[in-house]
């Protein structure tokens, strides 16, 4: 029990004393969080809603392969990624390999279809008795988007927070696509796996709190979010 | 004299191919109250939609207000629907507060919403606008939501109000509340009501005509 006594409290003095290291990996871990969860929602919020929203011939073939990207391994996306990055890649002249922005590529490929699905799946609970509803009010069309994208706004950001969730919390793609590079691309998750190994308890342990105290507020988040989203239904009439 | 509000000749509508609806003839008058009965999936919520605007028939004349409506009126079918407003039986309300979604209607025409006008709607349905205005919407029981819902269309003061089973699973007290705003609404405002309800005696006392439908048809 001393080893785990002795790691915590050696991890709460690397926090409390501003550890430039430790606080490193944090920095970049927010960095190609925000950048990651940004392009996924840019791109994932119009396109979810389109795929809730509209009829088109294909759309349950779409609708399939978002959500086999929701269960495709980490790994295998950083294996795709890095394969277009790298100097052999068709996209290795950019020199995206082992950066920032490269690997915010690679977490947007991870965040971008759960917004897609979760937004969708909103926009369809809600879609026929608001659709309806706006309709009959005299809603033009649209009146009608943007009074369906401000009725899920609730579920939009329970996706926004569970996107956030799984980007700030993933290794396999920071690993692979990151290179886990000191000062640069080093995240929580991958610093803790590399302390760890090293044998560097407590810097693992102070990361962990970090990333623990940020799945927390994540948490905490989704579950106000998914109540409000989840009383929606109260608007039905009797 | 005038010319009535809908006129329908030689109307069908159909779902997935399948012909729901055959109304040969059917006139309804300004200012009149048409009573809608019959069994489920007799076609009356059918007849509702055509009438709001919210599905095109397949063959037959549909004139409102003395004009045809044809393919090129139904793709501006906003403007028609603002003359003709449905209260049906999916509506929900939106996830605002309750003087939020009566004001609604009217922003969406980009009309003003003064509180006055929105207590005026609520006091038609028995709602207090002190007491309910600024509640969520979440705060509401099944009948104070649907008279909100109603308080939303009244205050609209459309040229006809299309009512789909208004009444159905409310209390006592919320079914008077509505079978009131539905006269007041005629007699205060000239509205055009057509009502759907299972309810035949409340139709027969409130309605000038009172049709039955049955397999999409029109008996009398």
């Amino acid at each position: 029990m001393e080893y785990f006594s002795e790691g915590f409290a050696t991890a709460l003095t690397l926090l409390l004393a501003l550890d430039p290291e430790t606080f490193s990996a944090v920095w970049a871990t927010g960095v190609v969080t925000v950048l990651a969860l940004a392009v996924s929602l840019l791109l994932g919020l119009p396109l979810g809603f389109a795929l809730g929203h509209f009829r088109f011939p294909g759309r349950r073939g779409v609708r399939l392969f978002v959500d086999w990207m929701l269960s495709l391994p980490t790994v295998v996306i950083g294996l795709i990624v890095y394969a277009f990055l790298s100097s052999r890649g068709p996209l290795g002249e950019w020199g995206l390999l082992f950066t920032v922005p490269g690997m915010a590529i690679g977490l947007t490929l991870l965040g971008l279809p759960i917004i897609i699905s979760m937004t969708a799946t909103a926009v369809e609970s809600t879609d026929t008795r608001l659709t309806q509803t706006l309709l009959s009010l005299g809603a033009d069309r649209w009146q009608l988007l943007l009074a369906t994208l401000s009725e899920a706004r609730f579920a939009m950001a329970l996706a926004a927070a569970s996107a956030f969730g799984r980007i700030v919390s993933e290794i396999g793609i920071a690993m692979m696509v990151g290179g886990n590079i000191k000062w640069q691309t080093r995240t929580i998750t991958t610093a803790i796996a590399l302390e760890t190994g090293k044998g560097e308890f407590a810097t693992g342990i102070a990361l962990g709190i970090v990333l623990m105290l940020v799945a927390l507020v994540v948490n905490l988040l989704v579950n106000l979010l998914r109540g409000r989203s989840n009383g929606a239904s109260v608007g039905r009439l009797a | 004299m005038s010319a009535p509000l809908f006129a329908l000749r030689g109307i069908e509508a159909a779902y997935n191919g399948a012909s729901v609806l055959h109304v040969p003839k059917l006139t309804i008058p300004r200012g009149s109250i048409l009573g809608l009965a019959g069994h489920n999936g007799s076609g009356k919520s059918t007849l509702l939609k055509l009438l709001g605007f919210l599905l095109e028939p397949t063959a037959g004349v549909l004139e409102f207000e003395g004009r045809v409506v044809d393919r090129a009126a139904m793709r501006a079918g906003h403007l028609l629907r603002r003359r003709a407003v449905l209260l049906g039986q999916d509506t929900c309300l939106l996830k605002r507060s309750v003087a939020a979604n009566v004001a609604y209607g009217l922003r969406l025409r980009g009309l003003p919403a003064p509180e006055a006008l929105l207590a005026e709607a609520l006091a038609l349905v028995g709602l207090d606008y002190a007491e309910f205005g600024q509640r969520s919407w979440r705060q509401l029981s099944g009948g104070e939501a649907r008279r909100v819902a109603l308080a939303a269309r009244l205050v609209l003061n459309p040229a006809a109000l299309l009512l789909d089973e208004p009444t159905t699973g409310l209390d006592r007290a919320s079914v008077q509340h509505v079978q009131r705003a539905v006269l007041a609404a005629r007699k205060a405002r000239g509205a055009t009501l057509v009502i759907v309800s299972h309810d035949v005696e409340w139709l027969k006392s409130c309605s000038d005509t009172l049709l039955t439908l049955e397999d999409g048809r029109i008996l009398g």
